[in-house]
């Protein structure tokens, strides 16, 4: 076996190789296996990703998963209220979403093994345990891996707005890196010509003319890719599409309605993003470590993601869009049930809490459990990895389809276990959670 | 006296020589003769006869045992180095040509359309020698990192030293400048980075590390000593900053051993690390023998120190003062994060046991060993270790793998720096070198004249440099045409000159900032000291007071890369507090990795999360940032930069343009360019002045500026 294993060394080195430059080029075929999950009824449907991601580690118990009839330091000072949705109950700062219930899956049964928060967050983005050795894609790059890049505009695939960048496209390489975005009120950054229109375009035909003869002597891959970014960038500059960036332009009680901090700002862009074939945006926010004083500290985040998803919710179901755009909310781990001394709560990655909401998932639902004092999980157990492979089958990427990285390793979207039957094969980790499908 | 006499004349430098006795000489037709070797010059060996007479002789011609003799005992003559590499690149460059040839005249085209065959033909051809501005442009961003002043450009191009691409190769080696470029290399192969450890650990200031890592470049300490101190430092990070090598890698040794191995011998073994490597041989068990070696290390040994223990109890001490002084009723807030950090940092200490072991997995499958067993250190391949000759496992592990016979180490950073200089290593990829190199490397001679070299100079690093810029394959003009993927991967580019590349993130920062001021190598100060010294505070004698503020801010001020000064100018329009003297900072002197923000960022720096993160390729926001951005339409045309103030003080227009063209090409503009430009320059109606900005900027845009000839 292994003096078999031996006589491929050279050649199957040469295969990696040559997979990765497949890959670069986007030469995978793909595409058709997300219609045929969508007909089967198994997911598929969602076209684009808006994921709300929470930092700092959302307590549970004030938000999707409130005990409303644990003791009072359990309880906490916030308290719930009721929804839509008979049986379920939110935090009583989500007054709005408690009105959208019914388009909200929730699941009340996430767990991972890390109270810190940069190793949580990996967790969750890739589905992945954070090494020192290689970077895993978060979902924007693999659907991009899989569906391929925009084509609707010139507006790149996937955004993060407001956020960390990590781990964004990992060993994809940076042509599946998400673009960042800081202040979505702001616009794209250096979008605008800072001389006037005469001025730009005397500038711009002086450099055609300076680059000429450069790029007739030295007509490399590197250098003709770079003259047409020029050319592609210069023509986005002119579209019209960049009129998506200008919120100003969005009817003020509309503007108002998202809310005008950073988060709700950004749902409003990626509805206007998604209509321009962006695949997946994730909007960052933070303010959930609420060591101290959660009452007060947890308000604004709270009611900013109750404000905002509410907002999203309602715009893409005005525009037809919501069957077609998975919304996620998440965040690296919950906190501690019983209020600490300084009337915060820690970290507590043991059970928390992340909601599914359009893109083909059954609203007005919740999966898994915690226990009465939401302090372990009591029912149907989600790891990252497998909130991960929910979100790839609604997206419609499959769960089994290896891919490599450029060092040769290989790596599924929700995470990977040895097969046991041929130790050169993977096998998914993750599962999704198949009732919100039905 | 004589010999020193001919050594001057001849200027083949080496200060001493240790074949420098009187032995007998035998050449290839077996004539012997007695004389003393005084020196190497041109492929000559100089031979200081009984007579006294000085004569020249051909190595090519000494016996094998002779010539086996120079190995080693020869002053290396770089010249002489530089020919033999150029040798053996155009006899490999004939042999190709000649089977492409062939195939092509037999019309045995195969799998290859003619198109196809030609352009391979075209590959064979070396380009034309560098003109002086191209090499000029190409060594300064290669050895200093960045493009050479105007100043220096105007010096170099109006001298008439015959010499003078040496002597430029020289001074550059020795330049601080240098000290900044390579550090930006290792900074992308180590993962140096705020906080140096993946989890963050605050309070491990980077800069103490940078430091060292300078020094040593500085030194030129050769290779395998460098390397034996990283993977075998001791101590706490701020007494010795080469333990930010292990640290990096703290709380995942398995990870560090692989990392190790792609590093220091071009050997991906990370596979291993969960089952038996599908395509090399390496068993998992191998992987945790190896890893072994590690086991016995403690990163964390601080606490068993004394003087830790006494830091760390006066802190909690201060803690317990600041948590009553501050406590309200209903609530006790955090002791300050800079002062948890500082308390934190004390942890980090190396130790080593006499032992090392691991466990295996839990989930251990094969038949050699049961799940969870423990496994002592042993090699895999290379030689056999005797553990009881060193003083701990990871001594044993840093000799082994250093060793002048060890089967990769040295392959692997002559192949890492070929790849510096020519865009693309002998061996590709090169964090994955195979075990037999025919069809893998692009030239197996090549590679294996470059690995006695490197063992010949000691690990001399900027000796072995010295040689590979000094070759005319160096020398030549990058190619007109990118290898492709099918070369490269088979072995098929066999180097007719330098790939064309863009240049990284760092060389165009660095560019930037030797456009905007004549003395571009200005560093930050130094922190190593200080930290050292911060740390070694006896924090018993430090009053309460002191503590929470004026202590907190000196360990703030310790962290902040680009220095602190005084008269800071804020830039206008969105530039967010970032200071005009910002630009003044070099790459390497600057936060490891920037921020999101930060033009680096988007033209690809490594985020140093894995060994060799950064990237060179193309985006929409790079494109955005250099048409739109701040840095091309307002402070690399300010009044007071550097490239401004020299165009300004030109007596024409026409002149100007040319000082333009000369700071950020390196060259002067040709007729037709002349003409284009005097459309951007326009005249202040007012004063009088000839407004450069948009020449600046076309040219900042201009692919010419990006890419490296």
């Amino acid at each position: 076996m292994k003096d078999q294993l031996r006589n491929l060394d050279p050649l199957s080195r040469r295969e990696f190789a040559a997979n990765t430059a497949r890959s670069a080029l986007g030469l995978s075929l793909m595409s058709g296996l997300d219609t045929a999950m969508a007909q089967s009824g198994k997911g598929g449907k969602a076209k684009h990703l808006i994921y709300f991601y929470m930092g700092g580690g959302m307590t549970h118990i004030d938000s999707f998963d409130p005990k409303p009839d644990a003791a009072t330091e359990i309880k906490g000072p916030i308290g719930s209220i009721g929804t839509n949705v008979p049986g379920i109950q939110l935090g009583a700062y989500f007054e709005k979403l408690a009105k959208r219930a019914d388009k909200l899956a929730i699941v009340n049964s996430m767990t991972q093994q890390t109270g810190d928060h940069d190793g949580g967050r990996y967790w969750m983005l890739t589905g992945y345990k954070k090494v020192a050795t290689i970077v895993h894609p978060e979902m924007a790059a693999w659907k991009q891996r899989f569906h391929g890049p925009n084509t609707v505009s010139d507006i790149p695939t996937s955004f993060i707005i407001g956020g960390g960048v990590l781990p964004g496209a990992g060993f994809f390489g940076p042509s599946y890196s998400p673009l960042p975005l800081g202040d979505p009120s702001r616009g794209l950054p250096n979008a605008v010509s800072p001389v006037d229109q005469d001025r730009a375009t005397k500038r711009t035909g002086s450099l055609e003319t300076f680059n000429k003869a450069f790029e007739s002597k030295f007509s490399t891959t590197e250098v003709k890719a770079y003259t047409e970014y020029y050319d592609n960038t210069l023509s986005f500059l002119r579209s019209k599409d960049l009129e998506v960036f200008d919120l100003t332009k969005v009817p003020d009680a509309k503007r108002q309605s998202f809310g005008m901090d950073r988060m709700g700002q950004g749902a409003l862009l990626a509805t206007r993003l998604i209509q321009k074939g962006v695949g997946a945006i994730r909007i960052d926010g933070g303010g959930c470590d609420n060591h101290e004083d959660i009452e007060t500290a947890f308000q604004n985040p709270a009611r900013t993601l109750d404000t905002s998803l509410s907002a999203l919710i309602d715009e893409l179901e005005a525009i037809g869009k919501l069957d077609e755009t998975l919304i996620v909310v998440g965040t690296e781990f919950g906190r501690t049930p019983i209020v600490n001394v300084n009337a915060g709560r820690d970290h507590f990655p043991r059970v928390f809490s992340a909601v599914l909401a359009g893109g083909g998932i059954k609203g007005g639902q919740k999966y898994g459990k915690s226990d009465a004092k939401g302090y372990s999980v009591e029912e149907n157990p989600v790891r990252p990895e497998d909130l991960n492979a929910t979100i790839a089958t609604a997206l419609g990427i499959p769960l089994d389809k290896v891919i490599y990285a450029p060092s040769g390793r290989p790596f599924l979207v929700a995470g990977h276990v040895a097969d046991p039957k041929d130790p050169n094969n993977v096998l998914p980790e993750g599962k999704p959670i198949a009732s919100f499908f039905a | 006296m004589k010999k020193l006499a001919i050594l001057a004349l001849t200027g083949a430098l080496a200060s001493t020589l240790v074949g420098a006795e009187m032995r007998s000489w035998t050449d290839s037709q077996g004539r012997k003769v007695n004389a003393e070797m005084v020196g190497v010059q041109d492929g000559k060996i100089l031979l200081k006869l009984e007579t006294g007479k000085t004569v020249p002789f051909p190595i090519a011609n000494l016996s094998p045992a002779d010539q086996e003799f120079l190995r080693g005992n020869a002053p290396l003559d770089t010249a002489t180095a530089a020919k033999q590499i150029d040798d053996l690149v155009l006899n490999k460059l004939k042999t190709s040509y000649a089977e492409i040839r062939k195939n092509w005249e037999a019309a045995k085209v195969g799998s290859k359309s003619k198109e196809e065959l030609e352009f391979l033909v075209k590959m064979t051809w070396p380009t034309e020698r560098t003109t002086d501005e191209q090499f000029l442009r190409r060594i300064y961003l290669d050895v200093a990192g960045r493009i050479p002043t105007y100043a220096e450009t105007t010096a170099f191009l109006n001298s008439r030293d015959a010499n003078k691409r040496a002597r430029l190769i020289d001074q550059l080696l020795e330049s601080d400048a240098f000290t900044s470029n390579f550090f930006n290399f290792l900074s992308d192969l180590f993962r140096i980075r705020e906080g140096i450890s993946m989890n963050d650990s605050r309070g491990l200031k980077v800069g103490a590390y940078a430091d060292w890592m300078k020094d040593q470049i500085r030194a030129n300490r050769p290779w395998d000593e460098w390397v034996r101190d990283l993977l075998t430092a001791q101590g706490f990070y701020w007494d010795n900053p080469a333990t930010g090598y292990m640290l990096t890698d703290q709380g995942m040794p398995l990870c560090n051993l692989s990392n190790n191995f792609t590093v220091f011998a071009g050997t991906e073994i990370t596979c291993a690390q969960c089952h038996d490597h599908p395509f090399e041989e390496v068993f998992q068990m191998d992987f945790f023998k190896m890893a072994a070696f590690f086991g016995g290390t403690n990163l964390r040994s601080g606490g068993n120190t004394p003087e830790a223990k006494a830091a760390v109890d006066a802190l909690r001490g201060y803690e317990a003062k600041w948590k009553e002084e501050n406590a309200k009723a209903d609530r006790v807030p955090r002791f300050p994060q800079d002062l948890q950090d500082i308390l934190r940092a004390y942890q980090y200490s190396v130790a080593d046991g006499k032992e090392g072991k691991v466990q295996l997995p839990h989930d251990y499958k094969y038949d050699d060993a049961k799940p969870s067993e423990w496994v002592s250190p042993s090699t895999y391949f290379g030689s056999e270790v005797d553990l009881e000759k060193y003083e701990n496992p990871r001594q044993a592990f840093a000799t082994w793998l250093t060793a002048k016979d060890h089967p990769r180490f040295t392959i692997n950073i002559v192949n890492r720096l070929w790849k510096q200089c020519f865009g693309l290593g002998q061996i590709e990829p090169v964090y994955n070198i195979p075990g037999h190199l025919d069809g893998q490397a692009q030239n197996v001679e090549l590679v294996k004249y470059l690995e006695q070299l490197m063992k010949d100079l000691n690990y001399d690093l900027k000796g072995f440099l010295r040689v590979i810029y000094n070759t005319e394959t160096y020398q030549r003009e990058a190619n007109h045409h990118s290898p492709t993927m099918a070369q490269i991967d088979q072995g098929e580019y066999h180097f007719p000159s330098p790939v064309l590349r863009r240049m990284s993130a760092e060389q165009m920062w660095d560019s930037l900032v030797s456009l905007s001021t004549e003395t571009p190598e200005m560093m930050s100060n130094r922190m190593l000291e200080a930290y050292r010294d911060y740390m070694h505070t006896d924090w018993s004698t430090v009053a309460y007071e002191d503590l929470i503020k004026k202590k907190r801010d000196e360990f703030r001020a310790l962290g902040s890369v680009t220095g602190g000064g005084s008269d800071m100018m804020m830039m206008g329009g969105g530039g967010g507090g970032r200071r005009v003297d910002d630009l003044l900072v070099r790459a390497s002197e600057r936060r490891l990795p920037e921020g999101v923000n930060h033009m680096m960022y988007a033209f690809g720096q490594s985020d140093k999360l894995i060994i060799e993160n950064a990237n060179r390729v193309g985006s929409v926001p790079q494109v955005m940032f250099l048409l739109n951005g701040d840095l091309t339409n307002r402070t690399m045309v300010r009044p007071d930069i550097y490239v401004t103030k020299n165009a300004k003080a030109a007596k024409s227009q026409a002149e100007g343009s040319t000082v333009v063209y000369l700071s950020i090409l390196n060259r002067k503009p040709n007729t037709a360019e002349l003409m284009e430009a005097k459309k951007l320059v326009t005249k202040n109606p007012t004063t009088g002045e000839e407004d450069y900005s948009d020449l600046i900027w076309a040219l900042l845009n201009s692919r010419e500026f990006m890419f490296v000839q």
